[in-house]
């Protein structure tokens, strides 16, 4: 017991918790100024989920100024979480005394390691996403728009689809080379990759752009890369697409642009067997629809400032005997099988909602936390004010 | 205390109350009036504009501001009532097209009208009418590349387009909207609009309201003033009829207005700050005597100040149905007035005299910070749909705006404990003890606030879109705050600074506040940001430089501190 109090008592220093605090802000100021060239949720893995990260010292100055090299060796986030987390919990382990002066400090504490934990668990378990339905159609599958997928389909079969995915990332390695292997029917070589990439219609692209593609709508549109949305530009998301060379043997199937920006699906013919491909945001299928009756998108008179959307939708899962209408507005989400529903935005046109999906086993561990560390902090420093008031006026 | 000190602080306070009446008595009534019509109803009358209904005064102050950046126009060399300026564009095009109200300050925008006269910075439509052309050349190209990337001739020329282009608007009746919804089933509408059925022509509005306010116009170009005074009172008799809540409101606006309560109080924060400073400088000469009496002068002042202030915020939240804080420009405003009860609470604790400076010196920065801040017109504009809620912004908003607050008020308190304290023999005996023990409380109140605000906001954004914390800049910038403040007082509870150390941590906060306040919205973006700043960026390196000299003098070893050493 002994030896445990003796390795506590250094993690328990309050120079520790001092210093653990410093270099948080440090990394939250970093975390911060690297948006402007990345991407929020780029920035959150390599910042403040991570064990480590390499802050590149650019970031503290504008190109414009100065191309500076080197990077900063620095704690991630999770690093200095987990620390921030046994500091706390070895202070008060070593020097734990309850009492009722004491008791507010305590409280507070309490809450704060809940809110590590609130974030941890976020980190680890949430799991976001979004519904896009147009006006009188359902959907049944959640897409993470951070992620992408490459989707063949053989719709040969009249009941089911047999679907194969080649995930985003493993086209973006592979840029250049092929892919092939698995149940692919065909190699797919992936002549140029763009992360994020604005499409070009047929007034605006030159015949060259054009003339990338040999078959399907990239002879009709082409597609440029544009930098990744970055963090400060807002939620953006980005709209991955790819000049690819389907091939049969040694047979060229054609030259294709995929691109998450169009719905429509382009077919290839293989060995006489039609299948369907389109590059999407990664799908997860639920066993539940949700159909969007009417959407509404209120602006302040004469104004494009939005008052107000809804959604009113009609939510059924037939193995749970559910099927019923919800209103989904701002700041009024729908909960629904360990998920919750919010109106994030709207397609072009008003023509469909766009719903955020959001699996959080811990959402409610920050309110908890909230309330412990309000009540502990009024209780600490409202005992030390009423003591102050009463020696004032004594 | 005896003699005159005594009664100096009375004298102060009535003197004070007397010029704040006479205010309000005028904004009651300014008696102005063009062509020989009163302007006191037609400023009333009620239009829409950035979906916000509002008096026509506001609506024309806010355009002025924007053109000219003053409320009022220049008429051979007389300033004239805003209300003036927009009934002369719309009956008297061309006598408008001279009054110099666009402001140009870049050198090469004014000599692209032509404009070799470097003093000048107003102009008129007239003058600029010959060279239009290439003013809407010159912002066309400025405008193929984005905002961000404009050089500072760019962005000029753009925003003088945008000048004109408004003004157009204005001068061909599209904007504001002044058709009134009279009858069932009516929306707010311009009285011209672009004709539905054919292509490139207009059609003028003809619903009862669209007859009645062009009647005004009619009787006000030709000079008919009994015609006109009729033709307003008409009006407005059936706008009570159908809008009087609108109307009620109109009224109550155009006086607010005309009283700038902000204003008035920030004057009185000066007159209090100049009244602290001589009791500082007489607590040598005359310790008993004049020292107390001015700093009970300064507190009275900022007593009425606080209370204009109080009157504004009231008034605010009264026209626009919402709680204080809704914009960057009423989170200056409300900073402000969060630290002056505080900063005065402190003084009642420790009677030293130099928090009812810091408290006017706050509360005077705070209100130039944001009239500078309401330059860009309505003040009281609209909500984007996922910040209107009441709930939130009483709660999150504010409570944060008031942890921001206190985390200003300790770093200020801390400057003068610094300053004063090294610098100056002003705060030996009493201050010197009181003023640390004062910035430490108000660091813990701002640990607490700026906590419980913080986590509040992420509580609103699980609710709003499902993600408590979203790593965004401004949540980040208040997750700084709270880091740095609870930095200060782990620091002081494990024996690793005391008072000094504190001051300088205080002074620091100063800087970590500026930044999450403005530094986080002028990198551009986000759910947070509130607008586009660009000077703002110089006035904020020069604040965080100013801070980081402020806290260098806390280096000063305590045995050189002039109040620490015995005379």
């Amino acid at each position: 017991m002994n030896a445990l109090l003796a390795l506590m008592k250094p993690l328990a220093s309050l120079k520790l918790t001092v210093v653990l605090l410093s270099l948080s802000i440090f990394l939250i100021l970093a975390g911060t100024v690297a948006q402007v060239d990345q991407g929020v949720w780029l920035v959150v893995d390599s910042y403040f989920r991570s064990i480590y990260v390499a802050i590149p010292f650019q970031i503290f100055v504008p190109r414009k100024v100065a191309e500076v090299p080197g990077i900063l060796p620095f704690p991630g986030g999770l690093t200095l979480g987990v620390l921030l987390f046994f500091n706390l919990l070895a202070a008060h382990l070593v020097r734990f005394k309850l009492s009722w002066k004491r008791a507010g400090m305590i409280t507070t504490h309490a809450g704060v390691l809940l809110l590590l934990v609130g974030e941890f668990v976020t980190g680890a378990f949430a799991k976001e996403g979004n519904m896009t339905i147009a006006e009188g159609e359902s959907t049944n599958y959640i897409e993470d728009t951070r992620s992408c997928e490459l989707a063949v389909i053989d719709a040969s079969d009249a009941k089911e689809d047999l679907v194969i995915v080649v995930p985003g990332r493993i086209l973006a390695d592979s840029a250049g080379s092929d892919v092939s292997g698995g149940e692919l029917p065909f190699t797919a070589r992936i002549l140029e990759w763009m992360p994020n990439s604005r499409l070009l219609g047929p007034m605006q692209a030159s015949p060259a752009q054009l003339a990338r593609a040999t078959t399907g709508f990239g002879t009709q549109v082409a597609a440029v890369p544009v930098a990744v949305a970055s963090g400060v530009d807002g939620a953006g998301i980005d709209a991955p697409a790819a000049y690819v060379e389907l091939r049969s043997g040694e047979t060229s199937l054609g030259i294709y642009l995929f691109t998450t920006q169009l719905r429509t699906v382009q077919s290839v013919d293989v060995g006489g067997k039609r299948y369907d491909i389109a590059l999407r945001y990664e799908r997860r299928y639920r066993p539940y629809s949700v159909k969007l009756i009417d959407f509404r998108h209120d602006r302040f008179v004469g104004t494009e400032v939005a008052r107000n959307f809804s959604s009113l939708v009609r939510l059924s899962d037939p193995a749970q005997n559910v099927d019923r209408e919800v209103l989904i507005s701002m700041n009024n989400p729908l909960r629904y099988a360990g998920e919750t529903f919010y109106q994030a935005s709207f397609a072009p046109d008003d023509s469909g909602t766009v719903l955020q999906v959001v699996r959080n086993p811990g959402w409610l561990l920050p309110y908890i936390s909230c309330t412990m560390v309000t009540v502990g902090l009024l209780w600490h420093f409202g005992t030390h004010m009423a003591a102050s008031f009463r020696r004032k006026l004594a | 205390m005896k003699g005159f000190p005594r009664y100096f602080p009375i004298i102060v306070a009535l003197c004070v109350l007397a010029f704040m009446g006479s205010a309000i008595g005028r904004s009651f009534n300014a008696g102005d009036r063009a062509r020989g019509i009163s302007l006191e109803e037609i400023e009333r009358i009620p239009v829409s504009a950035g979906g916000r209904t509002k008096p026509l005064d506001t609506f024309a102050r806010n355009t002025l501001v924007r053109l000219s950046g003053r409320q009022t126009y220049e008429v051979d060399g007389v300033r004239r009532p805003a209300a003036e300026w927009i009934l002369e564009a719309w009956a008297d095009p061309s006598a408008s097209a001279t009054r110099q109200v666009f402001r140009i300050d870049h050198p090469d925008v004014k000599s692209i009208i032509g404009v070799t006269d470097t003093s000048r910075t107003r102009f008129s439509w007239k003058e600029m009418e010959p060279k239009l052309d290439e003013i809407v050349r010159q912002a066309e190209l400025a405008q193929q590349i984005g905002r961000k990337q404009q050089d500072p001739f760019q962005r000029a020329v753009s925003d003088l387009y945008g000048k004109l282009a408004e003004y157009a608007e204005i001068r061909a009746l599209r904007t504001p909207y002044v058709v009134a919804p009279l009858a069932a089933g009516e929306e707010w509408a311009p009285l011209v609009a672009p004709d539905p059925t054919e292509r490139g022509k207009t059609r003028i509005s003809d619903t009862e309201s669209a007859r009645l306010f062009q009647a005004i116009l009619v009787t006000y170009s030709t000079g008919d003033t009994v015609g006109c005074e009729k033709a307003i009172a008409a009006y407005s008799a059936r706008l009570n009829a159908s809008l009087a809540p609108d109307m009620q409101k109109g009224a109550f606006e155009v006086v607010f207005s005309r009283l700038e309560p902000f204003y008035q109080a920030s004057t009185l924060y000066m007159l209090a700050f100049l009244l602290g400073c001589l009791g500082l400088l007489a607590a040598p000469i005359s310790p008993e005597r004049w020292k107390p009496s001015f700093f009970r002068a300064a507190v009275a002042v900022i007593a009425v100040a606080f209370a204009i202030q109080t009157f504004g915020l009231v008034a605010r939240v009264y026209l626009q149905g919402r709680p204080p804080v809704t914009n960057l420009y009423s989170s200056a405003v409300f900073i402000g007035w969060a630290c002056v009860p505080l900063a005065l609470l402190g003084e009642w604790f420790s009677r030293v005299g130099i928090l009812s400076i810091a408290a006017s010196f706050i509360g005077f920065a705070t209100l130039i910070v944001a009239h500078n801040l309401s330059a860009s017109g309505d003040t009281m504009e609209m909500m984007q749909a996922v910040l209107d809620t009441n709930f939130w912004l009483a709660t999150h908003v504010v409570i944060v705006t008031i942890g921001y607050s206190a985390t200003f008020l300790a770093g200020f308190i801390a400057i003068f404990y610094v300053v004063g304290g090294a610098c100056t023999r002003l705060l030996a005996g009493d201050a010197m003890k009181a003023l640390p023990k004062m910035i430490y409380g108000v660091i813990c109140f701002a640990a607490l606030a700026s906590f419980v605000g913080t986590v509040l906001g992420g509580i609103w954004a699980d609710q709003s879109w499902g993600r408590f914390w979203g790593w965004d800049p401004k949540e980040n910038g208040a997750a700084m705050i709270v880091a740095w403040n609870l930095i200060i007082l782990h620091a002081r509870w494990g024996g690793m600074i005391r008072e000094r150390g504190v001051a300088a941590l205080a002074i620091a906060g100063n800087v970590i506040t500026a930044w999450s306040w403005f530094g986080t919205n002028m990198l551009g973006v986000g759910l947070h940001s509130y607008g586009f700043m660009d000077s703002a960026v110089f006035v904020l390196t020069a604040f965080c430089v100013s801070q980081l000299l402020l806290m260098a003098v806390a280096f000063i070893p305590t045995a050189k501190w002039k109040s620490l050493q015995t005379a």
